[in-house]
């Protein structure tokens, strides 16, 4: 089956120059309170949005909340990095622990498309060896599925989005729908360097098409990827995939803010709670499916405890919000006498996998992964001040900006159970707890950073770079409800489905045992496009 | 007020206390490439803020001196920076977190501004604000050293104060005038990418300077420079 045959969204879009099908949204299915829909899913971004599309497609009655707007790209997005704030998640959030991490603009979506509208669009596999990397090398743990399971659904969602790069020599080597993009100044400038090293890099992989799409126009390589694209280039589940779940009968009701799950006497999942225009409500379902990401899926499970489930849903076994894990993303800078020019091109290139793996030979396991970042100016500003400069320094620092290009790592940080999210005593507008998340870093996670903090610099300095300056930051959110072989290890089984309440799924980023080192978006639909194809067929 | 250029050469746009390193750029030149949803938030940074609200007097004074000597913007032309703090602080548009010993982000500026204030009481015995100019600096770098500032995780306070004062510095045309930066790119996008390949509308710098051991010199001379 083609990809328009199995998802229209490409060609559902208008292509008039404009960036919304207003009319699939004004015509869009709307259910009632009262109604029990098939399924509700809470949170409308990677995962949420896939397996709305998915079920849509198989005749299930599908709502999809989210607890921000429903997008146009023309009308509320804009070319500029402080304009650009209400992508974020903004409500209160408490951080703590050793090596607290910042949340908002870095690792949260708000609004339909979730955190896919502003991440950069690499889109990455994981490798074979991430779905056991205990068996494998003694840390992290094994997921209940292997690589094969996904693969499939990795083609699948590589086709829809769709993604653009070079042949992929690591992990399992694949090719890419779309051919890879050219290189600029920072592409360039990587590769010069790694070469001289003997590193492998590649072009992507990027959800950004190059060339025509249904009618979604070739990438216009203006910078703002983080932004959200106004262009419509770079793949969001905004543009990927609801438009096609609105054209098969999903419902996506936007601005609603789900604040607890229902259960019956039996124990069942009953509806959630939503807030809208100030007003609870609560819509009835047969199914739910929480797609709220790894901050607020767990803080909506803890929140709907009830006599059934004192400590939270599926909380039996103390796994809701535990093992949230981070990427360390280093990122290194690095000085060049002419004149680079990073805010000309996606940030997404070039990346590369050469130490994804294990090595043997190193004290620590696991690895990381390379690649471009081009940051603009506001966040260019943060890294200089990170290092410890202000006044006249700062502001010379910032005259250079047009010499700097800037490679980041992600590094595959451990799960620890010590790494949670709780509901802390403060409470949002609402009157529902805000979450707090506690992290810290293990010894292998820091030996991480540093080896790869190294080999940026190594790859800069090789590449002509005469100064180089590194940031220390985190990238990307996973865990926090982990799918495992039984409830003694985790809160879903492979199927995404609860352990304890069995029509309640978890389809996002909050189930994965472990990370690896690649951006997690590509995996997190995969595994939503699994577990709607394991659902039963049509419920009528 | 005089905009700096040369006989023969284009206008610069202003910059930040009229610092030309891109002699002759002008990013407000490229605004009619600019879509509207988009040219309607930038240009609303050059009209004029409407006054404080969220700040008492004394806290916007201090909160001034603080902005200033964090950016070095000692003269005129200046880019507003406490004004759109403090729009941000009376509407509550905070980051999304704060750090669990820290209160929110507003009640976290008062604080720290109200302890910018005693420190200054304590040493010299005026506010903050009318301390000279090396002074206020000498209390800065305190903060930036020390592991507890008037009870509060010193570096907690500094990346506060960063994460408000750099954006609402970096986000305005004129500071994009004085680094270059090519500002909204929708609908134009641009085609001459690569090292050392500009836009037809782009200007190469005039005095290249790498700022890093510049930078080193500075810091080291501030550094031993006595402070209490």
């Amino acid at each position: 089956m083609s990809v328009r045959e199995r998802n229209g969204s490409a060609w559902l879009l208008p292509n008039d120059g404009t960036r919304t099908n207003h009319g699939l949204i004004e015509r869009m299915r709307r259910y009632d309170d009262d109604d029990e829909v098939d399924i509700a899913i809470v949170g409308c971004g990677a995962g949420g949005a896939v397996l709305a599309q998915r079920l849509a497609r198989k005749g299930w009655k599908v709502v999809a909340f989210d607890a921000g707007p429903h997008w146009d790209p023309d009308r509320d997005w804009v070319s500029d990095e402080a304009g650009s704030s209400h992508l974020y998640w903004t409500e209160p959030r408490v951080i703590a622990g050793s090596d607290p991490v910042p949340l908002g603009s870095n690792n949260s979506g708000r609004g339909v498309g979730g955190s896919t509208v502003h991440y950069a669009g690499y889109t990455p596999r994981f490798h074979p060896s991430d779905f056991a990397t205990y068996s494998r090398d003694g840390v992290g743990c094994d997921w209940p599925i292997s690589y094969e399971d996904l693969k499939p659904y990795y083609e699948q969602i590589e086709a829809e989005l769709p993604v653009a790069g070079e042949s992929w020599p690591w992990g399992d080597p694949h090719r890419y729908p779309h051919s890879p993009h050219p290189a600029n100044a920072q592409g360039d400038l990587f590769r010069r360097g790694a070469l001289a090293l003997g590193i492998e890099t590649k072009m992507g992989p990027v959800a950004i098409t190059n060339g025509r799409f249904g009618n979604r126009p070739h990438c216009i390589y203006r910078g703002f990827c983080l932004q959200g694209c106004k262009v419509n280039s770079k793949g969001s589940t905004l543009i990927t995939h609801v438009p096609d779940a609105l054209a098969h009968g999903a419902e996506v009701r936007a601005d609603s803010m789900v604040t607890r799950i229902t259960l019956d006497a039996q124990g069942r999942a009953t509806g959630v709670v939503y807030h809208r225009n100030g007003i609870e409500r609560h819509q009835r379902a047969a199914v739910v499916a929480v797609a709220g990401y790894s901050i607020e899926t767990p803080r909506l499970l803890l929140n709907s405890a009830c006599s059934a489930f004192p400590d939270g849903l599926c909380n039996d076994f103390g796994f809701v919000g535990r093992h949230l894990m981070v990427q360390g993303a280093p990122q290194v800078g690095g000085r060049f006498s002419e004149e680079v020019r990073v805010y000309k091109a996606p940030p997404p290139e070039m990346s590369s996998e050469d130490f994804y793996e294990t090595d043997p030979s190193k004290p620590y396991r696991r690895g990381f992964s390379i690649q471009t970042v081009a940051p603009l100016p506001n966040t260019w500003a943060e890294h200089v001040a990170a290092e410890g400069h202000w006044g006249v320094v700062l502001r010379e620092y910032m005259r250079d900006y047009v010499h700097w290009i800037v490679l980041g790592a992600l590094c595959e940080f451990l799960p620890h159970a010590h790494n949670t999210v709780t509901l802390a005593d403060e409470k949002d507008r609402r009157g529902m707890p805000v979450a707090r998340f506690s992290y810290s870093q293990g010894v292998n996670d820091r030996a991480l950073v540093d080896a790869s903090t190294a080999k940026m610099r190594a790859i800069l300095e090789a590449a002509g770079a005469e100064e180089t300056l590194v940031i220390d930051r985190y990238a990307h959110l996973v865990g926090g409800c982990r799918m495992a072989r039984s409830e003694r290890g985790g809160v879903v089984d492979h199927t995404l489905r609860s352990f304890a309440i069995p029509n309640l799924y978890i389809t996002d980023g909050s189930v994965l045992p472990t990370q690896g080192s690649a951006n997690p978006a590509l995996t997190i639909m995969a595994l939503a496009a699994r577990a709607a194809d394991l659902m039963a067929g049509p419920r009528r | 007020m005089r905009l700096p250029w040369r006989r023969g050469e284009q206008p610069s746009g202003p910059t930040p206390g009229g610092h030309v390193r891109f002699p002759g750029y002008d990013v407000l030149g490229q605004a009619p490439t600019w879509d509207a949803v988009t040219a309607g938030v930038v240009l609303a940074r050059l009209v004029p803020r409407p006054a404080c609200t969220f700040f008492t007097e004394s806290e916007e004074a201090a909160a001034r001196a603080l902005a200033d000597r964090f950016l070095a913007q000692d003269r005129e032309p200046k880019v507003p920076v406490v004004e759109v703090i403090d729009e941000r602080l009376a509407h509550k548009d905070f980051d999304g977190w704060r750090y669990e010993d820290m209160p929110p982000d507003d009640e976290a500026w008062r604080a720290s501004l109200s302890a910018l204030d005693d420190e200054a009481r304590s040493r010299s015995g005026k506010p903050f604000a009318e301390l000279p100019g090396d002074e206020q600096d000498g209390i800065l770098a305190d903060v930036q050293d020390a592991q507890t500032w008037h009870g509060m995780d010193a570096s907690h306070v500094w990346n506060l104060w960063s994460r408000y004062i750099l954006p609402a510095f970096y986000s305005h045309p004129w500071a994009w005038n004085e680094i270059g930066f090519g500002g909204p790119a929708y609908p134009r996008g641009y085609k001459n990418r690569g090292v050392g390949i500009l836009e037809p509308w782009e200007k190469p710098e005039a005095h290249p300077r790498d700022p890093v051991p510049w930078g080193q010199w500075i810091e080291s001379v501030k550094r031993e420079r006595p402070r209490r």
